[in-house]
């Protein structure tokens, strides 16, 4: 374990690589406080943390209700407004929006006002190319002239959700999720990084623009994903089985091949040095590349000079729930990286900075600044230790509202049941709460017939 | 929403077949050979339909069992709904026929379909085979929840309506996810019955079964409860419409449906089974079905998903966006 002193100095050091994504300290909001004040966030005392949720939470809420105008008539239509938040005990008056809000935005033109609905503040006007603009056509324009950072999700039910995210917030995210893992190892001590996930500059997918923090943190990084990932390629991946999908149809285009290739030679190129090697991945991608390897029969011995990170949905190609724990355990037969190294870090696209597992028992730790909450099926609150729907605010959300149910059934324990670090911990099994169902049959018929019609 | 009376409508103005919204579908269906020929069969290793048995008890027909034999309007047999088959008096009559009032029998004969049917893909039928089987489309248990009740002497007549897939599916970027969608949301119906109880007509759903249901955590509709914004959103500029008998087209359309692509009705059956053994989970893990839906209304006066669609579009900023040629 690191010591305080330790810390600060990988604190220091990341300040440094990533200063361009800290804001002048005169301008810091409450919410930027709670991000960029502390030196280790996973060591945060509860009371602390408790003290820091309410003066952020209350300034992201103020701060919605005053300049987004779709979310101020929904206060009052809840009869919410910020004078109404005193204490933490009071959260649970914070009109919540269903994470299916941010699927339902239309296409084309629409899409365009969607986006300005939606964003919290001022937008300068945004000229759109085209009488059909496409999707990527809509976010882009968002992008290069509002200087926003609008990306999507591949769509795992779907649907892309669409996350109108400002620079301020992107690079809050950015440099939450990697400030989270302070705790655990020392970003700054990598000597080389390779990215099993699309480049940032060739996607608006959000798991690739996640990255270009990692431009900045690593000397020496690498995108084994280094071709153009549009919307619609996205969505035909992931509309069956989340991300493993993305596998399926890279391996139909003749992508995956040369994916495996450039991860191959890039193992093979640090193992015979001493250097720390970092690879960040899907779970359903890098389990095929495992298989990969060992179809080749080529296995490494990196040790503790490896990290291994991933993200995203834990499906396997056949839509089969693919067991943390196996996961690891072939990570260190194939590349001889421990199971202590291999991290996963748990998130949606509408929630910003990493929700990280720890090495010792790997259950996920919650950021000090974001209140999450679990929903039993009637959506009233539940207690620890019970299954039910994940609801979050966060502050960091600044360019949109967000306080958000999501579709996640989790569980939250009040302390890890295994590591010292306080706080509450999310388990690791994260399954979908069902909702598309139930209708009618018709509803049934359609997904049959969609998914038929996609056969070849 | 444009809501029509049965004054102002023929008995069998339901969606016509051209407006069943299957072009893109057919014409994806036949470009893709290999997405038909999955329609038409079963894979060898692919689990198959097993129908459920019936979870109740035949009722013996006795001659002279008391039915209504009125040839008035909505009382009278009609095409796939005649309540003078002997099994159908039957069965009224071991719900309580002449003995319970009519708002009393209804709703017996209601929650009888509501909580024994199982949704089955399949033609259109007398209401006795429906009967025998305990499944079949809205279409065949709205028939049989009709005839019981024009079999006790009140009158009973359907409604259809379109409704709205919920958004994961209705706003699906796919080509296949467009081109199947539209079928649902403007052109098959879905169905309910109404009868008429004292000189009022009384709204009842009972094609879904309240396990299906909870399998989306959806509140579970009543005898005299409209679905319609219960569990089904109604399609924009929708049309109800009311009607006494089910139109000839639509049998020919759900014979052409499931003799064309038998494998698809297959499995559509199978993930019927599958939603009922999960939505009988999350009633048991509630506490029972009252437990259950009251938890599920609840929620849903708790998600005001139309109400902030609604607030959003009205908050568009469209003075910001320029689309240039």
């Amino acid at each position: 374990m690191a010591t305080s002193a330790e810390i600060e100095n990988r604190l220091r050091r990341l300040n440094e690589r990533l200063a361009r994504y800290i804001p002048p300290r005169e301008t810091w909001t409450p919410a930027d406080e709670a991000l960029y004040k502390p030196v280790d966030l996973l060591r945060v005392p509860v009371d602390e943390a408790q003290e820091m949720q309410l003066k952020a939470i209350k300034y992201a809420f103020t701060r919605h209700y005053t300049y987004n105008q779709f979310y101020y008539e929904y206060c009052k239509m809840m009869g919410v407004s910020p004078d109404d938040l005193k204490t933490s005990d009071d959260f649970n008056k914070i009109p919540l929006i269903p994470d299916s809000i941010f699927k339902q935005h239309p296409s084309g033109k629409d899409l365009a006002y969607w986006i300005t609905s939606i964003f919290t503040g001022d937008l300068p006007k945004v000229v759109i190319k085209g009488a059909n603009p496409t999707f990527d056509d809509v976010i882009n324009a968002f992008n290069e002239q509002a200087g926003m950072a609008v990306t999507y999700s591949s769509g795992t039910s779907g649907q892309h959700t669409v996350i109108p995210r400002d620079q301020k917030t992107m690079h809050a995210f950015q440099y939450g999720w990697t400030k989270m893992w302070l705790d655990i190892w020392d970003p700054t001590s990598i000597d080389h990084a390779l990215n099993l996930i699309p480049k940032p500059t060739r996607s608006n997918l959000f798991a690739a623009k996640l990255q270009e923090v990692f431009e900045q943190l690593f000397e020496d990084h690498h995108y084994a994903l280094d071709f153009e990932i549009s919307a619609d390629l996205a969505l035909r991946a992931a509309v069956d089985h989340s991300n493993a999908a993305v596998a399926e149809q890279l391996s139909a285009d003749g992508q995956l091949r040369k994916i495996f290739t450039i991860g191959t030679q890039w193992l093979e190129r640090y193992e015979k040095t001493t250097d720390t090697i970092w690879i960040l991945s899907f779970p359903a991608l890098f389990s095929v590349f495992l298989d990969a390897l060992e179809a080749q029969g080529k296995h490494f011995d990196f040790g503790e000079r490896g990290v291994i990170l991933t993200g995203g949905g834990w499906k396997t190609r056949d839509g089969k729930n693919m067991p943390h724990r196996d996961f690891r355990k072939r990570v260190e037969e194939v590349l001889g990286i421990p199971e202590t190294r291999c991290l996963d870090s748990y998130g949606m696209s509408e929630l910003n900075g990493g929700i990280v597992a720890c090495p010792e028992g790997h259950y996920y730790h919650l950021p000090p600044w974001m209140k999450l909450f679990i929903l039993d099926e009637g959506l009233k609150p539940i207690g620890y230790g019970e299954f039910g729907r994940l609801t979050f605010l966060d502050p960091l959300a600044y360019s949109y509202p967000g306080f958000v149910i999501s579709g996640d059934e989790v569980r939250m324990f009040e302390h890890c049941p295994v590591c010292d670090r306080p706080g509450p911990v999310l388990d690791t099994v994260i399954q979908r709460v069902p909702s598309a169902e139930g209708r009618g049959c018709s509803t049934v018929l359609q997904k049959v017939l969609e998914q038929e019609l996609e056969a070849q | 929403m444009i809501e029509m009376n049965e004054q102002g409508l023929p008995s069998q103005e339901v969606s016509k077949p051209a407006e069943l919204a299957m072009g893109p579908m057919i014409r994806k269906m036949l470009a893709n050979p290999g997405a038909l020929k999955k329609m038409r069969t079963m894979d060898p290793d692919e689990e198959r339909y097993v129908r459920p048995s019936r979870p109740y008890d035949l009722p013996e027909y006795r001659q002279g069992m008391k039915h209504c034999k009125s040839s008035e309007k909505y009382l009278r047999p009609t095409r796939w709904c005649n309540p003078r088959e002997p099994l159908v008096i039957a069965m009224a009559h071991e719900l309580g026929a002449y003995e319970l009032s009519d708002w009393e029998f209804a709703e017996a004969a209601f929650w009888f379909v509501k909580t024994r049917f199982t949704a089955e893909f399949m033609p259109l039928n007398s209401v006795s085979d429906s009967l025998r089987r305990g499944t079949g489309t809205c279409f065949h248990t709205n028939s049989v929840w009709i005839a019981l009740c024009r079999a006790a002497g009140i009158k009973a007549r359907y409604k259809t309506f379109n409704m709205m897939l919920p958004p994961s599916l209705t706003n699906a970027k796919t080509e296949s996810g467009r081109a199947t969608v539209n079928i649902f949301n403007t052109g098959m119906p879905e169905v309910e019955g109404e009868v008429c109880i004292d000189g009022k007509w009384v709204v009842g759903h009972v094609a879904m079964r309240p396990e299906y249901l909870a399998c989306g955590y959806l509140p579970i509709p009543r005898f005299g409860e409209d679905a319609i914004g219960l569990t089904f959103p109604l399609t924009p500029g929708a049309t109800i419409k009311r009607f006494e008998s089910t139109p000839l087209w639509m049998w020919l359309v759900a014979k052409a449906i499931t003799s064309f692509i038998p494998a698809s009705m297959e499995r559509a059956n199978l993930k019927v089974l599958d939603a009922l053994l999960r939505g009988s989970q999350v009633i048991e893990k509630a506490g029972g079905l009252e437990a259950y839906d009251r938890a599920a209304r609840s929620k849903s006066e708790s998600l005001h998903v139309d109400e902030i669609v609604r607030t959003m579009k009205a908050a568009m900023r469209p003075e910001l966006v320029e689309f240039e040629a």
